[in-house]
């Protein structure tokens, strides 16, 4: 939980956590609602509910963890065009002049998600690399094709 | 007697049934829209701008056949935001059959990989309780996957055998979707590979799954048992068995194929079994399916 709060205060984001509703599996995190209330057999749950993501060296955010994050008003944020979209779910990084909007200040060091078409396709941190200002890629939406070909 | 095995054998076996199939059917692709994240023509307008072209199977609510895409349709944007799944389109059946609703307590006994588990939450809108397993650990990792891809947030989903674990709960739904023989359309090497000693032994492992099954249903409640199976001894027959044994009736299942067969190489079955669904490949362009609704009174 230590590194979820860390990477949502990276992204200054405002989502709270019910931390009451939170179960963890292994090292990944879920949330969920009352409805799904308590799971019964535990030991051989492997899924459940609003997955949030993984404890890494860094927390690894869900795909759904990130779209709800990109919804929020504060959330920091950039846009791109499907082009540079394809590009970053590739694992690239997004160079400033491809950014067409960013919502929340950028400065050095800042994390933000990057937004396609209303869609968060992952996040990344703002970094001068070479002279060049960029969005360095954390991680993207590509992983689902990644994590495919490592578990077949 | 000859060999239980073969493209020859199997080819007619189904004549013997009243169908003379080439034995190269084969099924396009398709893609069922996830109504969780996007609706139908929004989708399209996304997809025809990236010169895809789709169109619409009749018989599906949210299935569309591939006409054209110049690119892997499951490695695009669209597909990794959980817009829409490959699904092939018999396959989209069962659960449009089943139709779980919002609210329901649902279960889906043989998960992997996720398709139908992800269509079921669809179905009930995100709400209720829907739970899900399968016997195999590396094949839940898909159907975990596929849970996150689509913005599915009303499932538990459990590692088991689904005729063994206890979960201390009944259901309203059910879907066993069992682990089958499969069938050629899908699998060019498939007359190669199945004998029917296979298919006897599936058909037993079938059963047993349909045991438990019928235990874990509510009164009332309505379980869709389907296969992708051609083979009379996984489909109608293991239904057949299923009605000598339990206080259970069977209920109309809608779709593009054929009625469930009542006379399976010259025995006759329980004239209700017309009320299953029975896919031939040749009858609507997909693979071949088998479907049954039964309510449990």
């Amino acid at each position: 939980m230590r590194l979820l709060r860390r990477l949502l205060g990276e992204l200054n984001s405002g989502y709270e956590a019910d931390e009451s509703r939170i179960i963890r599996i292994n090292d990944q995190y879920f949330s969920l609602d009352a409805l799904l209330g308590s799971p019964p057999a535990r030991r051989s749950l492997v899924y459940a509910g609003l997955y949030l993501g993984r404890d890494r060296r860094v927390f690894e955010p869900s795909a759904a963890l990130m779209e709800a994050l990109s919804k929020e008003r504060e959330t920091r944020k950039i846009h791109v065009n499907r082009e540079t979209a394809w590009l970053f779910v590739c694992g690239r990084d997004v160079f400033q002049e491809n950014i067409l909007l960013a919502e929340g200040e950028l400065s050095p060091g800042s994390y933000c998600l990057v937004v396609f078409d209303g869609w968060c396709i992952g996040y990344g941190r703002y970094e001068t690399v070479w002279g060049s200002r960029m969005i360095r890629n954390c991680f993207n939406i590509g992983d689902f094709l990644r994590r495919e070909g490592s578990t077949q | 007697m000859g060999l239980s095995r073969g493209r020859e054998f199997f080819l007619g076996r189904y004549r013997e049934l009243g169908r003379d199939l080439k034995g190269d059917e084969s099924t396009p692709q398709a893609i069922r829209v996830n109504p969780l994240k996007i609706g139908d023509e929004a989708l399209l307008g996304v997809m025809s701008s990236v010169s895809v072209e789709l169109e619409k199977l009749p018989f599906l609510d949210h299935g569309y056949r591939v006409i054209s895409a110049g690119f892997s349709l499951g490695s695009t944007i669209e597909y990794l935001l959980g817009l829409y799944s490959l699904q092939e389109a018999a396959s989209q059946l069962p659960v449009q059959a089943l139709r779980p609703g919002p609210g329901d307590t649902a279960l889906d006994m043989c998960s992997a990989p996720g398709g139908k588990t992800t269509q079921m939450a669809a179905y009930m809108g995100n709400t209720g309780r829907l739970y899900a397993m399968d016997s195999s650990r590396g094949r839940l990792y898909a159907v975990e996957n596929n849970l996150e891809r689509c913005g599915v947030t009303n499932c538990l989903l459990y590692h088991g055998d689904a005729a063994e674990i206890e979960l201390g709960l009944t259901f309203q739904k059910i879907l066993l979707d069992a682990p089958c023989s499969g069938n050629y359309v899908t699998d060019p090497l498939w007359f190669t590979k199945r004998t029917l000693k296979d298919v006897e032994a599936n058909a037993e492992r079938q059963r047993r799954l349909m045991s438990r099954a019928l235990e874990l249903l509510e009164p009332g409640g309505r379980l869709l048992y389907s296969t992708c199976s051609l083979e009379p001894e996984e489909d109608e027959l293991n239904v057949q068995w299923l009605l000598d044994r339990s206080d259970v009736e069977l209920s109309p299942v809608e779709g593009p194929g054929q009625p469930g067969l009542t006379n399976v190489f010259g025995v006759e079955l329980d004239r209700s079994l017309s009320m299953c669904m029975r896919v031939w490949p040749d009858d609507a362009g997909t693979q071949g399916f088998f479907a049954a609704k039964v309510v449990k009174r």
